[in-house]
């Protein structure tokens, strides 16, 4: 209590509190003057500033990531078209029938059904 | 006035301070009106120099046919590469030209180098059609100046099968002919769009909030209710049917009659959808089954003995006196001379024999007794508007013809036209006309919308199914359908072409052979005729409606019975086995 000045405002609440608990509270004897103030603003000024730039510069490179991500799968799914052209042209009915298999099939002689 | 300020008064620097303050001052100022005032002004300029709008092609739907239970593709797309040049940027002239050559072989474009010397060209093409593989190659070869840029390409693994059925799509991506152009729309699906800031290679930047990105709709993925091995057996027994009878086209749908799917359409000559751009003639591009109408001829009987029993005119046990000829106003209407003369012929032998009398005759019964606007009223009221001939069918085909059918209140709409339409002649109908209306003849008397397109698949081997259409209840009615269903099968058995149907089925059919008009006499002309047959098969149920058409055969006898119905046999009988069929 020695510490703080007399002419400081102590609410009767906190006066209250302080009664019951056994509390102490320092008030540092420097204050800052206004050129500090001032240096501090601007520091803070700048920092958010960095922190805004750092963010835009990341979202940036999100497109980067994105451009190539998108090129990976276009090449992907070029590949994926050639295979399933290639699969494709192997199942064909062409490709079938002039196959070994085919030619040693026969048609069969006759055809029963059961009911 | 002048004014008098003694700048000896103030110190040098005072006066620069008061320059200098009055600078800012100006340049606070320019700065104000141009970032507060003009703020949205310049924001919008500058916006626009960065952003960049990209469209984000949509990819065109596949094409798949059926086999058996499952799906295969017919027309895929694969992309295909174009490499370029910047000759501007081209640093070792020789190397790339090596490169080129090696990687790119036959699709290197003529004339390249000559390009590459022009310094004022910024875009000079080195090859086409080139593969992802070959690309790749390229890619990693990373010669400087050099681009490359991606399109797709349509491929058709089964190579010309189903070509005028499925048509082709040009190289601004548009559908032509068949599926492709009537279904374009569904194929192509909808470009999306991005617009965003980039940077100076044009990379787009997640930077801005005005950035627009609407992703493409592909194009559907559409599954054909053709079957390709049905597909297949059509176009090869179509193109042996030729063969043997020298002839130049034909043509043959395959249908079902209980849904109006069609399980084929094959055509001949036919072309190589990959290599549109070689055909020289285009009429080979059409569907002729849809596209073209004609005479249909004596494969008509079926149709108007269907009328004849439904209207009441005529029953099954109805017999008139055939005399070979009818007098119909000034016109005599024959039959063919082969055809018997009898006083009893019955209405088995109208579509056994083929008479063209005995359909006149159901058209006069029509009328009380002779050809007149009552009579003609109700075949024109059975024709279309039971049968729909005069309209599109609706089948998804690009360039599907009405035909022609001439009302009966229409000047040309007289006796002797309408004793002529009642076999098939002074009407054109198209081979999917034909084939629809027969099949709701011999169903029970629904008539379906003819159909190609069975579903959409999006992952190539799921079907989501479209649904039956009915266009019209009630053509016929279900004893009337079942009594030419008796006489059709009775019609075909009774003739050489029946003993080849394989036993335990049913199976019906009629033979056409249309004459065709003598340009310079206007007359009809038995040379140039077209053969045509009509039929169904199956066992209690139809399960499968055929018809053939065949021009130019060189054959002997009437190319209906000598062209036209050996396809149709053949076709036949293989369908039975095909889509196992059980016999009576």
């Amino acid at each position: 209590m020695s510490d703080r000045h007399n002419n400081t405002f102590i609410s009767r609440r906190e006066n209250a509190w302080r009664r019951n608990q056994n509390t102490v509270a320092f008030e540092h004897s420097t204050r800052l003057g206004p050129v500090s103030h001032t240096v501090l603003v601007a520091m803070m000024v700048a920092l958010l500033g960095l922190i805004y730039l750092t963010q835009v510069t990341k979202t940036s490179g999100y497109g980067y990531t994105i451009e190539q991500l998108n090129s990976q799968k276009t090449e992907l799914v070029a590949k994926k078209s050639e295979l399933q052209v290639e699969s494709a042209r192997l199942k064909s009915l062409q490709k079938i029938q002039s196959s070994e298999v085919a030619a040693k099939l026969t048609a069969p002689a006759s055809t029963d059904y059961i009911h | 006035m002048k004014l008098n300020i003694d700048f000896s008064r103030f110190r040098k620097s005072e006066i620069l301070a008061t320059i200098m303050i009055g600078f800012v001052v100006i340049i606070v100022l320019n700065l104000f009106y141009i970032q507060i005032i003009r703020h949205e002004y310049y924001k919008k300029q500058a916006y626009e120099e960065q952003v960049a709008k990209f469209v984000l092609p949509a990819k065109r739907g596949q094409i798949y046919a059926r086999d058996s239970g499952s799906i295969v593709p017919l027309v895929l797309n694969q992309p295909v590469y174009t490499a370029y040049a910047d000759p501007q940027q081209v640093g070792d002239k020789t190397k790339l030209i090596s490169t080129i050559n090696r990687i790119a072989g036959g699709n290197v474009v003529e004339g390249f180098k000559d390009g590459l010397d022009n310094k004022q060209s910024r875009y000079v093409v080195l090859a086409r059609q080139l593969s992802n593989a070959q690309a790749e190659m390229l890619k990693k070869e990373d010669v400087p100046g050099v681009g490359m840029t991606a399109t797709d390409q349509r491929v058709y693994p089964e190579g010309n099968l189903a070509s005028q059925l499925l048509g082709y799509v040009d190289n601004d991506g548009t559908g032509l002919y068949g599926v492709e152009g009537a279904l374009n729309k569904r194929l192509k699906g909808v470009d999306g769009k991005l617009q965003a800031v980039t940077d100076v290679r044009r990379i787009p930047l997640t930077v801005s909030n005005d950035d627009v990105s609407i992703p493409a709709r592909d194009g559907d993925n559409i599954v054909l209710t053709v079957d390709r091995n049905i597909q297949s057996y059509a176009e090869s027994a179509l193109k042996k049917g030729l063969d043997n009878v020298r002839a130049s086209k034909g043509s043959v749908v395959v249908m079902n009659p209980n849904n109006g799917q069609i399980l084929a359409m094959a055509n001949y000559p036919t072309y190589d959808p990959s290599k549109y751009n070689k055909v020289t003639d285009y009429g080979v591009f059409q569907n002729d089954i849809v596209s073209a109408p004609y005479e249909v001829g004596s494969v008509m009987k079926t149709m108007t003995m269907g009328v004849g029993l439904d209207t009441g005119a005529v029953n099954t046990g109805t017999t008139f006196n055939n005399r070979g000829y009818v007098q119909v106003d000034d016109r005599k209407i024959s039959n063919v001379e082969e055809d018997p003369v009898n006083a009893n012929a019955t209405m088995t032998d109208v579509l056994h024999y083929s008479l063209n009398t005995g359909v006149v005759f159901i058209l006069q019964q029509m009328g009380g007794g002779k050809v007149n606007m009552a009579a003609r009223t109700k075949l024109y009221d059975y024709y279309h508007n039971h049968f729909r001939f005069g309209e599109k069918t609706g089948v998804e085909q690009a360039g599907e013809s009405a035909g022609t059918v001439i009302p009966p209140t229409d000047e040309q709409g007289n006796n002797v036209r309408y004793a002529n339409m009642a076999f098939g002649q002074g009407m054109d109908l198209t081979m999917m006309q034909t084939a629809a209306a027969f099949s709701s003849a011999i169903n029970g008397g629904t008539y379906y919308k003819p159909t190609v397109v069975a579903g959409t698949t999006s992952n190539g081997t799921n079907v989501k199914g479209s649904k039956v259409k009915v266009l019209k209840s009630g053509v016929l009615s279900q004893s009337t359908s079942a009594s030419l269903r008796d006489l059709i099968v009775k019609g075909r058995q009774l003739g050489a072409l029946g003993g080849k149907d394989r036993a335990g089925y049913v199976v019906g059919g009629k033979t056409g052979t249309s004459q065709v008009i003598d340009p310079k006499t206007g007359e009809y002309t038995n040379a140039n005729s077209i053969g045509s047959y009509l039929g169904f098969g199956g066992n209690q149920t139809p399960q499968y409606v055929i018809m053939v058409q065949v021009k130019d055969s060189k054959a002997a006898g009437y190319a209906g019975t000598t062209a036209a119905g050996p396809i149709f046999g053949d076709v036949s009988n293989w369908l039975l086995d095909y889509m196992k069929i059980a016999p009576n």
